[in-house]
């Protein structure tokens, strides 16, 4: 008998493949959302993982760089320096700015940082070299394979032309990419020379970060500092919050349409067989062995599916990541795994939905 | 004086009315039918469409439930059976026979009559066994492995009879068995079921038309409009 779940399956072959096509396609959107989800979530904050400061300094009440607003003064930053154990203090001034190139606008988040010190500029560079000088510029490998700049292409920046000396990686935020600058120069696009977004502070070997972290917050009231792991995740909470709801909604209705698409079939197809239903009810078959065999057809056709969807997968989100570069995704064994049980468990809930059909078969149909 | 010991019904009813109450008119396909059958007896159930045969045998199997009288199944009342005493009632007690073999097209011959053994709790072993010697006892061995969409009527039919006594149920119930077969192969079918009762000691319950069954029914029962009309003993 469990040749006959298979065997009602493959009477409808056309039907059979539209079903594994249907269901295929809505596995494979859970499998890029989710992969696009893990690619924006490292690629968000990956330039804050990769850094090596021990403390990031923000203004009062500002908590993350993704989403929020700090302003904080080149003098603050000098008397942060004055504090016991700290060995850098690095000001980083963050600004969104558009590139011009053959009459169409790109936007950027630029990041103006000190050459100088080791903290704030791009966290790994693919190709060239980080910026030395006033007139030169890291793009992200994304944005720059997108746009077509490469290493010594000239870049337009509210009219200050540029030099491209670096391709930068770790550095995709999705929606959109880093550049990296001098501070000077970024401090040149806004008018205020002191101004700044946040500090970025290393402290001496064997200091004690949080009375470091104390002695900021006394000395200096209107800031706010956080340890690195601590800022770290302020960011992924931002990032989160504003993409996980999205992704939730069309993974649901993903879900929702592949559970759609399976109820339909499997109905289909006891109504298709109810003489049969009706004939093995009346020879004494267990409701449990029917309920089995929508159950087996049921699973059949999500394994199907989810096979189907492996093998259209990878090689769709290369075509997606040659199409738009700026759409990094990272897929994990644990990923599709997940998304696996999630179709197994969706497609159970889909013979639920069409088991209750059994219930509506009469033995005195195999009389008819 | 030597008393003739008589065995206990596998079925016996008393009054048994059914009334279809799905229509303005309530329809009463069966009215006050009482039977005893008995294992070593072929019943025949002789009455024109429409007269309530087969009504009465969905009655005598369980299918459906009374709307008057009394039904008991080996000497328990089909009233207190719960659902699911009912289904292992049928799936170990009771052998279908259906008019138009209702062999179920996407199983093979030995997968038609292997399910009824599932049904019935035997294990893979068992079950193999018991397929491969029923379907030599009815001489469909070599047809094991073909789907019914391939077999003659004839064929069919024997598949049809091994799933109904592959469970060794003492009661055999078959709606006109004889309906779709032609003469030679209606008559081999009808020595098969009688050879079941006498041989292996069974209560068959035949539901027919056909009056060529008569000659082997150890008693027929008249039906028309619900009614049993008249009963009598079959004597050659």
């Amino acid at each position: 008998m469990d040749m006959y779940a298979v065997r009602t399956l493959r009477g409808q072959p056309m039907r059979l493949a539209l079903t594994i096509g249907g269901v295929s396609l809505c596995i494979v959107l859970m499998f890029f959302l989710l992969a696009v989800y893990r690619g924006a979530a490292d690629g968000s904050v990956d330039y804050i993982r990769q850094n090596k400061a021990d403390l990031w300094v923000l203004q009062k009440n500002a908590s993350n760089i993704l989403r929020g607003s700090s302003l904080v003064s080149a003098a603050q930053g000098e008397a942060i320096s004055r504090i016991r154990g700290i060995q850098t203090v690095a000001p980083v001034l963050f600004l969104l700015q558009t590139i011009h190139k053959e009459g169409k606008v790109r936007t950027i988040f630029l990041a103006g940082f000190e050459p100088n010190k080791s903290l704030g500029g791009p966290p790994q560079l693919v190709s060239g070299r980080s910026v030395r000088a006033d007139d030169e510029i890291v793009l992200d490998k994304s944005f720059a394979q997108k746009f077509g700049f490469g290493i010594g292409d000239e870049v337009d920046l509210q009219g200050h032309r540029l030099s491209v000396v670096g391709i930068s990686r770790g550095t995709n935020a999705f929606v959109i990419q880093y550049a990296f600058v001098t501070i000077r120069f970024a401090r040149t696009l806004i008018g205020f020379p002191g101004l700044t977004t946040c500090f970025l502070v290393e402290t001496d070997k064997g200091a004690d970060p949080e009375q470091i972290q104390e002695d900021i917050r006394r000395g200096l009231p209107g800031l706010e500092v956080y340890d690195h792991p601590t800022f770290l995740a302020n960011n992924i909470h931002e990032m989160k919050s504003g993409f996980l709801p999205l992704l939730y909604t069309v993974a649901a209705i993903g879900a929702v349409v592949l559970t759609a698409i399976l109820s339909l079939l499997l109905s289909v197809n006891i109504l298709e067989r109810r003489k049969d239903f009706a004939i093995l009810k009346t020879l004494g078959s267990p409701f449990v062995f029917l309920w089995g065999m929508v159950v087996k057809q049921a699973v059949l056709i999500a394994s199907a599916s989810s096979l189907t969807a492996l093998i259209i997968f990878f090689p769709l989100i290369q075509a997606v990541e040659r199409i738009s570069p700026e759409v990094s995704t990272k897929s994990s064994l644990g990923q599709v795994i997940g998304v696996v049980i999630i179709v197994e468990i969706m497609s159970l809930i889909s013979s639920l939905f069409s088991i209750r059909r059994l219930h509506r078969i009469y033995f005195l149909e195999a009389f008819a | 004086m030597n008393e003739i010991k008589k065995a206990a019904p596998i079925v016996f009813l008393a009054k048994v009315t059914k009334t279809f109450n799905d229509s303005v008119h309530p329809t009463t396909a069966v009215r006050e039918v009482s039977l005893e059958a008995t294992p070593g007896e072929l019943v025949l159930l002789l009455g024109p469409s429409g007269s309530g045969k087969t009504t009465l045998l969905t009655l005598i199997a369980g299918l459906s439930e009374p709307s008057a009288g009394t039904i008991l199944l080996y000497g328990k009342n089909i009233n207190q059976f719960t659902a699911d005493g009912l289904q292992r009632l049928r799936a170990k007690r009771i052998g279908f026979i259906f008019q138009t073999f209702l062999l179920i097209d996407s199983l093979t011959v030995r997968e038609n009559v292997d399910v009824v053994l599932r049904f019935n709790g035997c294990k893979r072993a068992e079950r193999n066994t018991k397929t491969q010697s029923l379907l030599q006892r009815l001489r469909i061995e070599h047809l094991a492995d073909k789907f019914p969409g391939t077999l003659s009527q004839g064929e069919k039919q024997r598949v049809a009879i091994a799933r109904a006594i592959a469970n060794d149920a003492k009661l055999v119930i078959a709606d006109e068995p004889t309906g779709s077969l032609e003469t030679k192969q209606g008559i081999e079918i009808i020595r098969l079921l009688h050879s079941q009762a006498k041989e292996e000691n069974k209560c068959v319950i035949v539901a027919s038309h056909d009056l060529r069954l008569t000659e082997f029914a150890d008693r027929i029962l008249r039906m028309v409009d619900g009614v049993i009309m008249e009963e009598k003993a079959y004597s050659p």
